[in-house]
């Protein structure tokens, strides 16, 4: 069964990065600034990269391909996430929604840390777990070839 | 084929389609509107904007209080256009403040009652009920009451209103204040602090 906590993992990156992705990037720069913690320049960079980040991350992970690289890039990001929403909590900024799933999902902050907290876990769960998670993978295609 | 090169098939492939599906999906560029009487400034002017907004979102008063400021400073050299989008599904008083805005608007009222409206914001936003609010400031302005009441009965206002957060929609507008300033599309008042210092650095 890990392998499905495998797929919803990279679902998650898929559906969260889509919903940036298929925007002007500049719907996503307004999220970003939101959370007040780049300078300009950074943020403009950030909304352009991070989400082409999380689609390459969701679908090595959703397909099983080099799994363990690809499970560690979805824990350092989950723990980016924590890291910034949990400052923006403590910072008491106005946030009515993440801005995580661009406008697709509307999720609160206070939800959203915990769903990211609980993700990493998973992660680190699954980096555990590796051979029963890369079953119907792509990496254990290539094993057997 | 081995892991490496399929790898890289898979990415390529994969980012080619969303590259290709984003541009099918690419905004059409916002047109100004000349004859519009959510209007002003000069029409020749070198800074065009197209403001897309919500009269109940906290932002977009933020930033129509900067534009006015902005704007006083330098009359000749912009253009200011307002259009409507109402995040209806988050502000309840979206849509009525948007339609008193427009019925406004047609008895060339609207820069006026925008002044009453949206300096009171957030007290009208708590209200379960804004109109005496909205009716109360329309006096004050000198409109014709009759006039108002009978648009804003009309289906025809909301019908622009609701066209116009369609044609937001149709230029990858999600989230309101969005501004486009010579076509170009920014979102948020630091984004348009940032853009218009490019135009005017002093």
């Amino acid at each position: 069964m890990w392998f499905l906590l495998r797929i919803l993992i990279g679902s998650i990156f898929l559906v969260s990065s889509m919903g940036k992705l298929l925007t002007p990037y500049q719907n996503f720069l307004y999220v970003i600034q939101a959370y007040q913690l780049l300078p300009s320049q950074g943020e403009i960079l950030t909304a352009q990269i991070f989400p082409w980040l999380e689609f390459i991350v969701g679908v090595f992970v959703l397909l099983g391909l080099w799994t363990p690289g690809a499970l560690k890039g979805a824990g350092a990001l989950f723990g980016i996430f924590v890291v910034v929403v949990g400052q923006a909590l403590i910072r008491k900024l106005p946030l009515e929604s993440c801005g995580c799933f661009g406008e697709w999902i509307h999720l609160k902050p206070q939800t959203v840390i915990i769903m990211d907290s609980l993700s990493l876990l998973l992660t680190y769960v699954l980096l555990r777990n590796l051979k029963s998670v890369q079953k119907f993978s792509l990496d254990s295609y290539f094993d057997k070839v | 084929m081995n892991k490496l090169l399929s790898t890289l098939v898979i990415v390529l492939v994969l980012v080619g389609v969303l590259v290709g599906v984003k541009h099918f999906l690419a905004p059409k560029k916002a047109v100004i509107n000349l004859q519009m009487a959510r209007a002003k400034g000069n029409p020749d002017a070198r800074v065009k904007i197209v403001e897309f907004v919500d009269f109940q979102c906290p932002a977009c008063a933020y930033g129509i209080k900067y534009l006015k400021t902005f704007f006083d400073q330098h009359p000749n050299d912009l253009y200011l256009q307002v259009r409507y989008f109402p995040l209806t599904n988050m502000h309840h008083h979206a849509m009525i403040s948007a339609l008193y805005s427009e019925c406004a608007s047609r008895q060339g009222k609207f820069w006026e009652l925008d002044d009453l409206m949206i300096p009171d914001q957030s007290q009208w936003a708590q209200l379960i009920n804004p109109e005496p609010v909205f009716q109360s400031m329309a006096v004050q302005v000198g409109i014709n009451m009759d006039q108002l009441n009978t648009c804003l009965a009309s289906d025809d206002a909301r019908r622009v209103i609701n066209d116009e957060k369609s044609l937001g929609q149709t230029l990858g507008i999600v989230s309101t204040p969005t501004y486009f300033i010579n076509n170009k599309m920014v979102v948020g008042t630091k984004s348009l602090q940032d853009e218009l210092k490019t135009y005017f650095p002093n």
